[in-house]
């Protein structure tokens, strides 16, 4: 997709009906798309900083129980280490797009392989999950 | 997202409609804050079609409350969809916006 907020709306339907054509529940499918947004927006924001004129990869695989997504961008290296939202209890704008990632995915890493910009992995398991596992500590 | 702007008991009802997401909430904000600046004493936000709401929208509603409390004024949002309930619930939000069934609670209190 291009960098522009405006495709956000077509990743969230895709990753939808991705969730949809394999059988995934409807609240899940919330979550996941709004994960999936998430780090999209992500992307755009820190990676390319607002610019609109570049390039999101998006791609999903599922199978034998897990939802997988794997973005890729060509923009600024993000800090894996410095990655983390607010404390939940701390109420200002921001820093809560990356608890609604952990709270969904099971796996959030980034591919130290890739030399320019970023590919992050995304997995979420889809059987005998502690739903409760993620409080956003 | 589509907003509209009107009057209600002396007021201000923003009813939302669509998705909030990074590129509809700028709108949202410029609103609020020109609302914001007027020193409105209520503002009321209707979220009965609201779709979809991710960060940068709860990020909107936070910096508006904010405002809305800097000059004694109210924020408060009414006819949430459950869904979206729980988003605030688990940014733990919920106990932190006044949170009305109807437009009518929103107004009584």
């Amino acid at each position: 997709m291009p960098s522009n907020p405006k495709y956000l709306c077509i990743v969230r339907e895709v990753t939808a009906k991705v969730g949809h054509i394999h059988g995934i529940g409807e609240d899940l499918m919330e979550q996941i798309k709004l994960a999936v947004d998430e780090a999209c927006a992500n992307v755009i924001k820190y990676a390319y900083g607002g610019d609109v004129h570049k390039r999101i990869v998006i791609r999903y695989k599922v199978d034998r129980g897990r939802f997988e997504v794997v973005i890729e961008d060509s923009g600024v290296k993000a800090d894996p280490e410095a990655i983390m939202g607010r404390r939940l209890e701390d109420v200002r704008p921001g820093g809560l797009g990356i608890h609604f990632i952990k709270r969904c995915f099971d796996i959030f890493e980034f591919d130290g392989k890739k030399k320019k910009g970023n590919r992050l992995r995304l997995v979420r398991y889809l059987k005998e999950r502690n739903e409760d596992r993620y409080h956003g500590a | 997202m589509k907003i509209d702007i009107t009057e209600h008991n002396g007021a201000k009802v923003f009813s939302l409609s669509g998705d909030i997401d990074l590129y509809s909430s700028p709108v949202l904000r410029k609103e609020l804050i020109f609302f914001i600046g007027k020193k409105v004493p209520l503002l009321l936000v209707d979220f009965r079609d609201v779709s979809y709401i991710d960060s940068s929208g709860i990020a909107t509603l936070v910096e508006g409350l904010r405002g809305m409390m800097s000059h004694g004024g109210k924020l408060k949002l009414f006819g949430i969809p459950e869904r979206i309930v729980e988003i605030f619930a688990f940014s733990k939000l919920d106990k932190v916006f006044d949170i009305c069934g109807s437009l009518d609670d929103a107004v009584e209190d």
